[in-house]
Protein backbone atom coordinates (compact mmCIF):
# COMPACT_ATOMS: atom_id res chain seq x y z
CA UNK A 1 0.00 0.00 0.00
CA UNK A 2 2.76 2.43 1.27
CA UNK A 3 4.68 1.74 -1.73
CA UNK A 4 1.84 2.24 -3.83
CA UNK A 5 1.04 5.54 -2.96
CA UNK A 6 4.90 6.42 -2.86
CA UNK A 7 4.74 5.50 -6.55
CA UNK A 8 1.82 7.54 -7.49
CA UNK A 9 3.17 10.20 -5.55
CA UNK A 10 6.24 9.92 -7.46
CA UNK A 11 4.48 9.83 -10.79
CA UNK A 12 2.60 12.91 -10.23
CA UNK A 13 5.95 14.56 -9.32
CA UNK A 14 7.65 13.44 -12.47
CA UNK A 15 4.45 14.76 -14.14
CA UNK A 16 4.98 17.88 -12.45
CA UNK A 17 8.37 18.44 -14.13
CA UNK A 18 7.67 17.38 -17.29
CA UNK A 19 4.84 19.96 -17.41
CA UNK A 20 7.47 22.52 -16.29
CA UNK A 21 9.66 21.26 -19.04
CA UNK A 22 7.34 21.24 -22.02
CA UNK A 23 6.52 25.12 -20.72
CA UNK A 24 9.73 26.56 -19.99
CA UNK A 25 10.93 24.69 -23.88
CA UNK A 26 8.70 27.38 -25.80
CA UNK A 27 10.62 29.90 -24.29
CA UNK A 28 13.74 29.40 -25.90
CA UNK A 29 12.79 28.44 -29.06
CA UNK A 30 9.68 28.84 -31.20
CA UNK A 31 8.64 25.58 -30.80
CA UNK A 32 6.09 24.10 -33.57
CA UNK A 33 2.47 23.49 -32.62
CA UNK A 34 1.86 19.26 -32.68
CA UNK A 35 0.58 18.10 -35.93
CA UNK A 36 -3.36 17.70 -35.90
CA UNK A 37 -4.30 13.99 -35.71
CA UNK A 38 -5.45 12.95 -39.21
CA UNK A 39 -8.83 12.09 -38.56
CA UNK A 40 -9.37 15.45 -37.60
CA UNK A 41 -8.38 16.78 -40.94
CA UNK A 42 -10.41 14.36 -42.70
CA UNK A 43 -13.19 14.66 -40.52
CA UNK A 44 -13.17 18.31 -41.25
CA UNK A 45 -13.11 18.57 -44.97
CA UNK A 46 -15.49 15.69 -46.20
CA UNK A 47 -18.41 17.54 -45.60
CA UNK A 48 -18.49 19.04 -49.08
CA UNK A 49 -21.44 19.07 -50.67
CA UNK A 50 -20.83 21.68 -53.80
CA UNK A 51 -18.54 24.39 -54.61
CA UNK A 52 -17.97 27.33 -56.73
CA UNK A 53 -15.83 27.26 -60.07
CA UNK A 54 -12.87 29.07 -59.15
CA UNK A 55 -10.71 30.80 -61.86
CA UNK A 56 -7.46 30.60 -60.69
CA UNK A 57 -5.44 32.32 -63.08
CA UNK A 58 -7.71 34.88 -63.29
CA UNK A 59 -8.11 35.14 -59.29
CA UNK A 60 -4.12 35.16 -59.04
CA UNK A 61 -4.27 38.31 -61.67
CA UNK A 62 -6.83 40.14 -59.44
CA UNK A 63 -5.11 39.62 -56.14
CA UNK A 64 -1.79 40.74 -57.54
CA UNK A 65 -3.36 43.83 -58.98
CA UNK A 66 -5.09 44.61 -55.62
CA UNK A 67 -1.52 43.57 -53.88
CA UNK A 68 -0.11 46.60 -55.85
CA UNK A 69 -2.93 49.93 -54.84
CA UNK A 70 -1.11 52.53 -53.85
CA UNK A 71 -4.45 55.03 -53.45
CA UNK A 72 -5.66 57.30 -50.54
CA UNK A 73 -8.58 55.55 -50.30
CA UNK A 74 -7.73 52.18 -49.79
CA UNK A 75 -8.42 50.20 -46.94
CA UNK A 76 -6.69 49.48 -43.91
CA UNK A 77 -5.60 46.00 -43.43
CA UNK A 78 -8.42 45.20 -41.19
CA UNK A 79 -11.02 46.88 -43.29
CA UNK A 80 -10.24 45.25 -46.58
CA UNK A 81 -13.19 43.37 -48.28
CA UNK A 82 -12.75 39.40 -48.92
CA UNK A 83 -10.91 38.85 -52.12
CA UNK A 84 -12.06 35.12 -52.53
CA UNK A 85 -15.29 35.29 -50.82
CA UNK A 86 -16.20 31.59 -51.74
CA UNK A 87 -13.67 30.31 -50.05
CA UNK A 88 -15.06 31.24 -46.55
CA UNK A 89 -18.19 28.57 -47.41
CA UNK A 90 -16.02 25.48 -48.11
CA UNK A 91 -14.90 22.96 -45.50
CA UNK A 92 -11.36 24.21 -44.09
CA UNK A 93 -8.65 23.43 -42.12
CA UNK A 94 -5.72 25.30 -40.77
CA UNK A 95 -2.16 24.01 -40.73
CA UNK A 96 0.52 25.64 -38.66
CA UNK A 97 3.35 24.97 -41.00
CA UNK A 98 6.73 26.82 -40.00
CA UNK A 99 8.37 27.99 -42.98
CA UNK A 100 12.12 29.43 -43.07
CA UNK A 101 12.14 33.62 -43.24
CA UNK A 102 10.89 34.76 -46.37
CA UNK A 103 11.09 31.70 -48.38
CA UNK A 104 9.47 29.01 -48.80
CA UNK A 105 11.34 26.32 -47.31
CA UNK A 106 9.72 23.70 -44.55
CA UNK A 107 11.10 23.61 -41.27
CA UNK A 108 11.92 20.05 -40.05
CA UNK A 109 9.86 20.91 -36.90
CA UNK A 110 6.69 20.77 -39.43
CA UNK A 111 7.59 17.59 -41.63
CA UNK A 112 5.31 15.98 -39.18
CA UNK A 113 2.16 18.26 -39.98
CA UNK A 114 3.05 18.07 -43.79
CA UNK A 115 3.09 13.88 -43.28
CA UNK A 116 -0.40 13.82 -41.36
CA UNK A 117 -1.79 16.18 -44.38
CA UNK A 118 -0.36 13.99 -46.41
CA UNK A 119 -2.01 10.82 -45.22
CA UNK A 120 -5.24 12.63 -44.54
CA UNK A 121 -5.13 13.46 -48.65
CA UNK A 122 -4.92 9.71 -48.48
CA UNK A 123 -7.24 8.28 -46.97
CA UNK A 124 -10.56 6.94 -48.03
CA UNK A 125 -12.64 9.63 -46.34
CA UNK A 126 -10.56 12.46 -48.56
CA UNK A 127 -10.37 10.21 -51.90
CA UNK A 128 -13.62 11.76 -53.52
CA UNK A 129 -12.54 15.20 -53.57
CA UNK A 130 -10.26 17.75 -54.72
CA UNK A 131 -8.08 21.05 -52.44
CA UNK A 132 -7.00 23.99 -52.44
CA UNK A 133 -3.94 25.30 -50.76
CA UNK A 134 -4.27 28.84 -49.37
CA UNK A 135 -1.40 30.55 -48.49
CA UNK A 136 -1.90 33.70 -46.14
CA UNK A 137 0.02 36.37 -44.89
CA UNK A 138 0.04 38.57 -41.88
CA UNK A 139 0.16 42.80 -42.65
CA UNK A 140 3.24 42.74 -41.77
CA UNK A 141 6.01 43.49 -44.67
CA UNK A 142 5.17 44.68 -48.04
CA UNK A 143 1.75 44.02 -49.12
CA UNK A 144 2.84 42.80 -53.19
CA UNK A 145 5.85 40.73 -51.47
CA UNK A 146 3.18 39.02 -49.36
CA UNK A 147 1.13 37.85 -51.88
CA UNK A 148 4.10 36.53 -54.18
CA UNK A 149 5.69 34.70 -50.75
CA UNK A 150 2.16 32.94 -49.98
CA UNK A 151 1.63 32.09 -53.68
CA UNK A 152 5.38 30.59 -53.47
CA UNK A 153 4.52 28.10 -49.97
CA UNK A 154 1.45 27.46 -51.47
CA UNK A 155 3.03 25.88 -54.07
CA UNK A 156 5.97 24.72 -52.50
CA UNK A 157 3.19 22.71 -50.09
CA UNK A 158 1.71 21.48 -52.94
CA UNK A 159 4.86 20.34 -54.88
CA UNK A 160 6.23 18.18 -51.74
CA UNK A 161 2.64 16.49 -51.23
CA UNK A 162 2.27 16.22 -55.32
CA UNK A 163 6.14 14.83 -55.36
CA UNK A 164 7.05 13.45 -52.04
CA UNK A 165 4.22 11.63 -50.90
CA UNK A 166 2.68 11.30 -54.70
CA UNK A 167 -0.70 13.00 -54.50
CA UNK A 168 -2.09 13.05 -57.74
CA UNK A 169 -1.61 16.23 -58.88
CA UNK A 170 -4.99 16.43 -60.40
CA UNK A 171 -6.57 16.98 -56.61
CA UNK A 172 -4.65 19.54 -55.56
CA UNK A 173 -4.30 23.72 -56.76
CA UNK A 174 -2.93 26.64 -54.84
CA UNK A 175 -3.47 30.29 -54.25
CA UNK A 176 -1.60 32.60 -52.62
CA UNK A 177 -3.68 35.51 -50.75
CA UNK A 178 -0.57 37.01 -48.95
CA UNK A 179 -2.49 39.83 -46.73
CA UNK A 180 -5.60 40.46 -49.33
CA UNK A 181 -7.66 38.39 -46.76
CA UNK A 182 -6.95 37.45 -43.44
CA UNK A 183 -7.52 33.82 -41.67
CA UNK A 184 -8.33 36.51 -38.19
CA UNK A 185 -9.14 39.70 -40.50
CA UNK A 186 -9.79 41.61 -36.66
CA UNK A 187 -6.67 40.95 -35.81
CA UNK A 188 -4.43 41.41 -39.31
CA UNK A 189 -0.92 41.36 -37.69
CA UNK A 190 -1.30 38.48 -35.79
CA UNK A 191 0.50 35.11 -36.41
CA UNK A 192 -2.47 33.03 -37.27
CA UNK A 193 -2.91 34.96 -40.14
CA UNK A 194 0.60 32.99 -41.30
CA UNK A 195 -1.28 29.48 -41.39
CA UNK A 196 -1.88 27.08 -44.39
CA UNK A 197 -5.25 26.76 -45.03
CA UNK A 198 -6.41 23.05 -46.88
CA UNK A 199 -9.95 24.27 -48.33
CA UNK A 200 -12.37 21.20 -50.05
CA UNK A 201 -12.93 22.32 -53.98
CA UNK A 202 -14.71 19.86 -55.26
CA UNK A 203 -15.13 16.31 -56.48
CA UNK A 204 -12.52 14.06 -58.58
CA UNK A 205 -14.52 13.74 -61.75
CA UNK A 206 -16.65 10.36 -61.84
CA UNK A 207 -14.49 9.23 -65.20
CA UNK A 208 -11.28 10.48 -65.94
CA UNK A 209 -11.40 12.22 -69.37
CA UNK A 210 -9.12 9.35 -71.21
CA UNK A 211 -11.52 6.51 -70.32
CA UNK A 212 -14.67 7.14 -72.51
CA UNK A 213 -12.94 7.02 -75.92
CA UNK A 214 -11.26 4.66 -75.18
CA UNK A 215 -14.00 2.23 -73.86
CA UNK A 216 -16.68 3.10 -76.68
CA UNK A 217 -14.21 1.84 -79.46
CA UNK A 218 -13.67 -1.59 -77.37
CA UNK A 219 -17.91 -1.69 -77.29
CA UNK A 220 -17.49 -1.49 -81.17
CA UNK A 221 -15.21 -4.13 -82.33
CA UNK A 222 -17.09 -6.15 -80.03
CA UNK A 223 -20.57 -5.30 -81.48
CA UNK A 224 -18.76 -6.07 -84.74
CA UNK A 225 -17.94 -9.09 -83.85
CA UNK A 226 -20.56 -10.58 -83.19
CA UNK A 227 -22.28 -9.73 -86.18
CA UNK B 1 32.42 -11.27 -5.96
CA UNK B 2 34.73 -11.17 -8.71
CA UNK B 3 32.84 -13.91 -10.74
CA UNK B 4 29.43 -11.79 -10.61
CA UNK B 5 31.30 -9.26 -11.45
CA UNK B 6 32.90 -10.45 -14.82
CA UNK B 7 29.17 -11.80 -15.94
CA UNK B 8 27.56 -8.75 -15.18
CA UNK B 9 29.95 -7.50 -17.48
CA UNK B 10 29.49 -9.41 -20.20
CA UNK B 11 25.78 -9.47 -19.97
CA UNK B 12 26.36 -5.41 -20.34
CA UNK B 13 28.47 -6.45 -23.40
CA UNK B 14 26.07 -8.68 -24.54
CA UNK B 15 23.20 -6.22 -24.48
CA UNK B 16 25.52 -3.61 -26.13
CA UNK B 17 26.40 -5.88 -29.08
CA UNK B 18 22.56 -6.20 -29.29
CA UNK B 19 22.32 -2.37 -28.97
CA UNK B 20 24.75 -1.82 -31.72
CA UNK B 21 23.76 -4.56 -34.18
CA UNK B 22 19.79 -3.18 -33.75
CA UNK B 23 21.11 0.56 -34.25
CA UNK B 24 23.68 0.00 -37.30
CA UNK B 25 20.58 -2.04 -39.21
CA UNK B 26 17.57 0.27 -39.09
CA UNK B 27 15.94 -1.53 -42.53
CA UNK B 28 16.20 -5.01 -40.41
CA UNK B 29 14.71 -3.72 -37.41
CA UNK B 30 11.65 -2.49 -39.59
CA UNK B 31 11.48 -5.17 -41.75
CA UNK B 32 8.74 -7.07 -39.68
CA UNK B 33 6.99 -3.92 -38.81
CA UNK B 34 3.95 -2.07 -40.06
CA UNK B 35 5.03 0.67 -43.00
CA UNK B 36 5.24 3.94 -41.23
CA UNK B 37 2.21 6.33 -42.08
CA UNK B 38 3.85 9.39 -43.96
CA UNK B 39 3.62 11.35 -40.48
CA UNK B 40 5.62 9.04 -38.85
CA UNK B 41 8.20 8.58 -41.82
CA UNK B 42 8.73 12.68 -41.81
CA UNK B 43 8.85 12.95 -37.50
CA UNK B 44 11.68 10.44 -38.59
CA UNK B 45 13.44 11.97 -40.65
CA UNK B 46 13.00 15.36 -38.84
CA UNK B 47 13.83 13.90 -35.70
CA UNK B 48 17.13 12.09 -36.84
CA UNK B 49 18.45 14.76 -39.24
CA UNK B 50 16.70 18.15 -38.24
CA UNK B 51 19.70 19.84 -37.14
CA UNK B 52 21.71 18.54 -40.21
CA UNK B 53 18.67 19.63 -42.74
CA UNK B 54 19.21 23.37 -41.47
CA UNK B 55 22.46 23.22 -40.98
CA UNK B 56 23.54 21.57 -44.66
CA UNK B 57 20.43 21.58 -46.65
CA UNK B 58 19.06 25.31 -45.87
CA UNK B 59 17.01 26.14 -48.97
CA UNK B 60 16.13 22.24 -49.82
CA UNK B 61 12.34 21.94 -49.04
CA UNK B 62 10.84 18.22 -47.99
CA UNK B 63 12.07 16.48 -51.28
CA UNK B 64 12.47 12.99 -51.81
CA UNK B 65 15.20 13.08 -54.75
CA UNK B 66 16.73 16.86 -53.61
CA UNK B 67 16.79 15.80 -49.70
CA UNK B 68 18.10 12.74 -50.26
CA UNK B 69 20.48 13.94 -52.54
CA UNK B 70 21.64 16.77 -50.13
CA UNK B 71 21.99 14.32 -47.23
CA UNK B 72 24.09 11.93 -48.23
CA UNK B 73 26.04 14.54 -49.60
CA UNK B 74 27.27 16.28 -46.79
CA UNK B 75 27.09 12.37 -44.68
CA UNK B 76 31.23 13.58 -43.95
CA UNK B 77 29.40 15.99 -41.25
CA UNK B 78 26.19 14.39 -40.13
CA UNK B 79 25.92 12.85 -36.71
CA UNK B 80 26.35 9.20 -36.24
CA UNK B 81 21.95 8.68 -35.68
CA UNK B 82 21.10 10.90 -38.93
CA UNK B 83 23.73 8.69 -40.85
CA UNK B 84 22.03 5.93 -39.64
CA UNK B 85 19.04 6.39 -39.97
CA UNK B 86 18.70 9.04 -42.94
CA UNK B 87 17.59 6.54 -45.49
CA UNK B 88 14.74 4.79 -43.54
CA UNK B 89 12.17 7.39 -43.73
CA UNK B 90 12.69 7.90 -48.01
CA UNK B 91 12.29 4.13 -47.73
CA UNK B 92 9.00 4.19 -45.97
CA UNK B 93 7.51 6.67 -47.68
CA UNK B 94 8.18 4.69 -51.07
CA UNK B 95 6.84 1.33 -49.59
CA UNK B 96 3.43 2.94 -48.82
CA UNK B 97 3.47 5.03 -51.75
CA UNK B 98 4.35 1.37 -54.00
CA UNK B 99 1.74 -0.06 -51.49
CA UNK B 100 -1.09 1.48 -53.29
CA UNK B 101 -0.02 -0.62 -56.57
CA UNK B 102 -0.30 -3.81 -54.45
CA UNK B 103 -4.10 -2.92 -53.90
CA UNK B 104 -5.50 -2.99 -57.67
CA UNK B 105 -3.40 -6.77 -57.26
CA UNK B 106 -4.67 -7.71 -54.07
CA UNK B 107 -8.10 -6.59 -54.15
CA UNK B 108 -8.48 -7.36 -57.83
CA UNK B 109 -12.15 -9.75 -56.91
CA UNK B 110 -13.21 -7.25 -54.44
CA UNK B 111 -12.47 -4.42 -57.03
CA UNK B 112 -14.69 -5.89 -59.82
CA UNK B 113 -16.80 -7.97 -58.09
CA UNK B 114 -17.93 -6.15 -54.86
CA UNK B 115 -17.17 -3.00 -55.82
CA UNK B 116 -17.71 -2.91 -59.69
CA UNK B 117 -14.93 -0.92 -60.51
CA UNK B 118 -12.03 -0.86 -62.33
CA UNK B 119 -8.67 -1.78 -61.46
CA UNK B 120 -6.90 0.48 -63.56
CA UNK B 121 -8.49 3.08 -61.24
CA UNK B 122 -8.32 1.40 -58.08
CA UNK B 123 -8.56 4.77 -56.38
CA UNK B 124 -12.04 5.26 -57.39
CA UNK B 125 -13.47 1.65 -55.60
CA UNK B 126 -11.59 2.52 -52.44
CA UNK B 127 -13.92 4.27 -50.61
CA UNK B 128 -16.49 0.62 -51.84
CA UNK B 129 -13.73 -1.77 -50.75
CA UNK B 130 -13.88 0.29 -46.81
CA UNK B 131 -17.72 -0.96 -46.38
CA UNK B 132 -18.08 -3.48 -48.65
CA UNK B 133 -18.86 -7.13 -47.31
CA UNK B 134 -16.54 -9.98 -47.87
CA UNK B 135 -13.65 -8.47 -48.34
CA UNK B 136 -10.46 -10.68 -48.23
CA UNK B 137 -8.08 -10.15 -45.03
CA UNK B 138 -5.42 -10.31 -47.65
CA UNK B 139 -7.06 -6.93 -49.75
CA UNK B 140 -7.91 -5.06 -46.16
CA UNK B 141 -4.25 -5.35 -45.44
CA UNK B 142 -3.45 -3.66 -48.30
CA UNK B 143 -5.64 -0.90 -47.75
CA UNK B 144 -4.12 -0.77 -44.60
CA UNK B 145 -0.51 -0.42 -46.28
CA UNK B 146 -1.85 2.09 -48.70
CA UNK B 147 -2.60 4.66 -45.85
CA UNK B 148 -6.62 4.09 -46.94
CA UNK B 149 -7.45 3.04 -44.35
Amino acid sequence: MRARNLSLRDLGLLLTFGVALAAASPATQAAAPPAPARDDIVNALNKFESGPELDLPTLKQKISERSKMRGKNEPEPAKRPLIVPELKDLPTFNLAIQFDVDTPIILPESYETVGRLADALVNSGLLPYTFLIVGHMDSNGKREANVILSQRRADALRDVLVNTFKISNKRISSLGLGEEQFIDQAHPTSPVNLQIQIVTLGKVPEQEPGATPAATPAAKKSAKKKK
Amino acid sequence: MPRRIVSDMAMVRGRTILLILALASPSLAHAADPIMTFAESAAFLAKNCGAEITANCRGVNLDSNRLKECLSRNQDVASPQCRANFLVPFDQIQKRINARAMVAQSCRLEIIKLCHGSTKETSKSVPCLMTAKGVSRNCTQATVDAGYR
